[in-house]
């Protein structure tokens, strides 16, 4: 399986870095996220993990450091997050951390909200 | 201080130009920390409702459409108010204020449910979550100010203030 690598740039804030690990089943999102057509970003993001837990089918964890994402982007991150549920359920490891500014509680809120609907534990960490 | 207008922009809300009048509005608010983060999110929230969803739109590539409106950035002694702008059918408004209504008349958990219970039942793909209102008002913990103003048979303009206090 190839490995996701996406660099953010300051020409367009709107995307998020991502990078998918497959050999280590480490998975990253950073910085912020609201651009346009948010669903047709996410597709190829979402399918990797599908493909991950159908061809691979070891630990994933997923690292979302995410300062701002729309909410848009927050529909295509709960579909991660329930695919993720899914996979757990039926017995694949699964760790989610989500890092988190302290001076930020309405992010604080969004996870909660996150774990509510997916019905996934996610672990909130502090940026440093 | 009466009130200035920080930002007023009428035209096509391309995410390029969305995303500097968005590093703006961050600039504009640095010194204050409740406002800060939350008007940039609503900023963000507001503006992509008018890019996804307004009547009077552009065509990119014929592939998709960027929707045309307004938006004025203000600020005042204690607080800012962000407003968009755009066209929407005649035949949605009922839908449209009905909405408004529910979200002022709800309090912050009936918000938070509604939000779970939209974003959970919400299609995705191109139409989003369709939480950016409610998201909105949880942000800035004011009610919307809503006007809707009659065009022809067939369009209306409905404008959107969040007021969003400073500290």
């Amino acid at each position: 399986m190839e490995n996701i690598l996406i660099k953010s740039s300051p020409d367009t804030p709107y995307f998020p870095e991502v990078n998918f690990n497959a050999s280590s089943g480490l998975c990253e999102i950073a910085g912020e996220s609201y651009m346009e057509e948010t669903y047709k970003f996410f597709l190829p993001l979402t399918s990797w993990i599908k493909d991950y837990i159908n061809i691979v089918n070891k630990n994933i964890e997923l690292n979302i450091k995410l300062i701002y994402l729309n909410t848009s982007s927050t529909k295509c991150i709960l579909d991660i997050l329930e695919i993720l549920k899914n996979y757990e359920d039926k017995g694949g490891k699964v760790k989610v951390v989500w890092y988190y500014d302290k001076e930020d509680p309405d992010m604080i809120d969004e996870v909660e909200d996150f774990e509510a609907e997916s019905g996934i534990k996610i672990e909130l960490r502090e940026f440093n | 201080m009466k009130n200035k207008t920080l930002l007023s922009y009428r035209g096509p809300f391309y995410i390029e130009l969305i995303s500097v009048f968005g590093s703006n509005v961050r600039n504009y608010t640095n010194a204050y920390t409740n406002a800060r983060k939350k008007l940039f999110r609503i900023f963000i929230e507001l503006s992509q409702n008018v890019s996804n969803y307004s009547e009077d739109f552009h065509m990119v590539n014929n592939e998709y459409r960027i929707g045309v409106g307004e938006l004025n950035l203000k600020e005042f002694e204690n607080h800012f108010t962000f407003t968009t702008k755009n066209l929407i059918k005649r035949s949605d408004s009922t839908i449209l204020v009905n909405r408004c209504n529910l979200i002022n008349s709800s309090n912050i958990s009936e918000l938070r449910q509604l939000k779970r219970e939209q974003r959970l039942n919400s299609p995705g793909e191109k139409f989003g979550a369709r939480i950016g209102l409610i998201q909105a008002v949880m942000l800035s913990q004011n009610k919307i100010e809503y006007q809707y103003e009659e065009v022809d048979e067939r369009f209306a303009y409905l404008s959107i203030t969040v007021k969003i206090d400073k500290n």
